[in-house]
């Protein structure tokens, strides 16, 4: 039968060639936006490895004519004012990177006997706690360390994973990165700059490790409040900060909205192409909807005959089903070797793996359709009276 | 073989009610070839699908092999007609997409065979009707006779024990046509085939073991 079928496809080519070209396009759309959705996915899912829900950032500016105790002692002072505002938990400073903010820092060598890569993010003793992050081992820079032998350094387990997978520990490595530098610490989870941002290695340093010579002080600052409190909190704080700096240059934001922001540019188009394939994918059922029903119509008599000749109702609509399934599958086929190319060729920077995803969701999603798409229409022939069809002609 | 009780077919349309066929009674007997003749219109055709259980009487009843007929959608039914009914349709209904002996095979479709096996009776039934040069044409490069010649050859590919057919020589010249009797006479005798065959030639139907005649869905001899 099968073999019948596939004959009747190919005699018939001319007619279906136009249905085969659809399902071709439907595909590479299709295996293109499950790329992209499933990579970002992935992303997605893989944690930020901070608290972000009541926290906001506020950012202000330093005097730079001070000079740095005194800027230390500032610090430390607005610190220790605004963890006694009621709401705020938690206080920290840290430098030019923030979470969410939009804005990276990044350096790398070859100094260690391998080529590494890795962002940096500069903050304060409070940040952990502030951020409520977790320790895979050791634990976040303090005060002693300013005295410490070597500069201090905090990793995330990226870091670890990527450049000492098989170590059973980086506490106290020395590690060269622009000088040597000890591991103190190594946080589970940290990927700052959105929940779609790849999880790559990063460093913390302290400020002892960046605010020197022609680098300014920090001067942004983390406060994490309790449940609710993000909003009661600004204007009081605000006021402080500014009494404190002797400037009212402070700006105060919120971290969830931030959060949603530096979504953004992955969430809108992510949706636009999701509303746009749902679309196309109503319209390919329609359209196959639409097709089937005329050509079935058209082969009435056909179906009327084959009836005649001992076709049962269910042979029938296997048959219908079965033809357009041929010409899909010989659609995906073609559609599948395009798509391969991409991985194959290593078109685009992503990891091939979701590439065969998309391939796959896209079949499975496209032989659904078209199945569920073919399965009126062959049903309504299947009910055909022969006499009655063949009396047509 | 086939006995049809009482029957009665009416065709009802929006506006008025045809009786192709009035309380018929008529039982063909095992290995019996039959001529049917008629005017136009007076319900042979309706007659044939009746018997062929492609279409179903309005009232009375069809006994095929022993077994009153009451499913005529059925996958049983189905299979009733696929091994024990071959049709020869008036007007051919060839698939234009397949070839000639894809078109002869497609009885067979419905049966479990091999392709080979298939594709070997479809030339064997070719042979009969003397078209195997013909095998891989498509319909709309054949004569109406030899459109009419590949019908024969489907409907006697599956060997079955009755024949239904529509004017099979209706299309063609009378030598063509008296070959097709040759091959039809050589089926009733050789296997036994039960033949039932409307015509509109009195010569033919002379052929034939028995006749009988219809006027206005009614039998009148
Ligand atoms: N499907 C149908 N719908 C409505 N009327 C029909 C249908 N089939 C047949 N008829 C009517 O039933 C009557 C008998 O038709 P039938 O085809 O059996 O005639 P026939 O004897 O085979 O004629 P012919 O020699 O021209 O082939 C005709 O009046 C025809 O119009
Ligand atoms: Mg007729």
């Amino acid at each position: 039968m099968l073999s019948h079928l596939i004959k009747l496809m190919w005699n018939k080519r001319r007619a279906n060639g136009l249905i085969f070209l659809e399902i071709i396009l439907a595909f590479i759309v299709l295996f293109g936006v499950y790329a992209f959705a499933f990579y970002n996915y992935d992303r997605y899912s893989s944690p930020l490895g901070f608290s972000y829900e009541n926290s906001i950032g506020l950012r202000l500016d330093i005097d730079d004519d001070m000079d740095s105790l005194a800027v230390l002692g500032l610090q430390e002072r607005i610190v220790r004012e605004v963890r006694t505002v009621p709401g705020v938990e938690a206080v920290s400073f840290l430098g030019p990177v923030n979470p969410f903010g939009g804005n990276n820092w990044g350096t790398g060598n070859d100094d260690n006997g391998f080529q590494l890569f890795t962002r940096m993010l500069f903050a304060d003793e409070h940040f952990a706690e502030t951020m409520e992050l977790k320790f895979r081992e050791g634990r976040w820079f303090e005060k002693r360390d300013d005295n410490a032998k070597y500069p201090p350094i905090v990793v995330n387990g990226k870091f670890m994973d990527e450049y000492y997978p098989n170590a059973e520990t980086l506490l106290d490595s020395i590690i060269i990165l622009s000088g040597d530098r000890q591991v103190i610490g190594v946080v589970e989870d940290f990927k700052y700059a959105s929940n779609f941002a790849e999880n790559e290695p990063l460093t913390f340093y302290p400020q002892s490790g960046f605010y020197s010579g022609d680098r300014p002080p920090f001067e942004q600052m983390i406060i994490r409040t309790a449940p609710g409190q993000t909003a009661a909190v600004e204007e009081p704080i605000y006021n402080l900060v500014t009494a404190l700096t002797k400037n009212t240059d402070v700006v105060i934001w919120n971290m969830a909205e931030d959060r949603i922001k530096a979504n953004r540019p992955v969430v809108i188009p992510l949706v636009i192409l999701l509303i746009i394939s749902t679309f196309l994918l109503i319209n390919i059922a329609l359209g196959l909807f639409g097709v089937l029903f005329t050509q079935i119509n058209r082969r009435r008599a056909e179906i009327g005959l084959r009836k005649a000749m001992g076709a049962t109702p269910g042979e029938v609509t296997a048959q219908f089903v079965g033809e357009i399934l041929i010409i899909t599958v010989a659609g995906l086929l073609l559609g599948t070797f395009f798509a391969v190319q991409v991985p194959l060729l290593e078109l685009l920077p992503i990891p091939p793996k979701f590439f065969y995803f998309g391939i796959v969701a896209a079949i499975a999603t496209i032989l659904l359709i078209v199945t569920v798409c073919a399965l009126l229409p062959s049903r309504q022939a299947a009910r055909l009276h022969p006499a009655l069809v063949l009396h047509e002609e | 073989m086939i006995e049809l009780n009482n029957i009665s077919k009416s065709y009802r349309t929006d506006t008025i009610e045809t009786l192709a066929l009035q309380h018929m009674n008529l039982s063909v007997p095992a290995g019996e070839f039959l001529s049917i003749m008629g005017p136009s219109g007076c319900g042979k055709s309706t007659l044939l699908n009746i018997m062929g259980l492609i279409d179903e009487p309005s009232e009375g009843t069809v006994v095929l092999a022993g077994r009153e007929v009451t499913d005529y959608n059925g996958s049983k039914v189905a299979r009733f007609r696929n091994e024990q009914l071959g049709f020869i349709f008036q007007s051919f209904h060839l698939i234009n997409d397949l070839s000639v002996v894809d078109n002869v095979e497609l009885p067979l479709l419905y049966r479990k065979l091999g392709g080979k096996e298939r594709r070997r009776l479809a030339l064997e039934a070719l042979a009969r009707v003397g078209l195997s040069n013909r095998a891989t044409h498509f319909p709309n490069q054949l004569s109406g006779g030899q459109k009419q010649r590949v019908a024969i050859a489907r409907a006697i590919v599956g060997k079955p024990n009755i024949i239904l057919a529509d004017e099979p020589t209706g299309n063609l010249d009378s030598h063509m046509g008296g070959e097709i009797m040759d091959i039809l006479t050589r089926l009733n005798k050789d296997l036994g085939t039960t033949i039932v065959m409307v015509t509109h030639d009195e010569r033919m139907a002379k052929r034939t073991h028995r006749l009988v005649r219809l006027s206005d869905g009614e039998r009148v001899s």
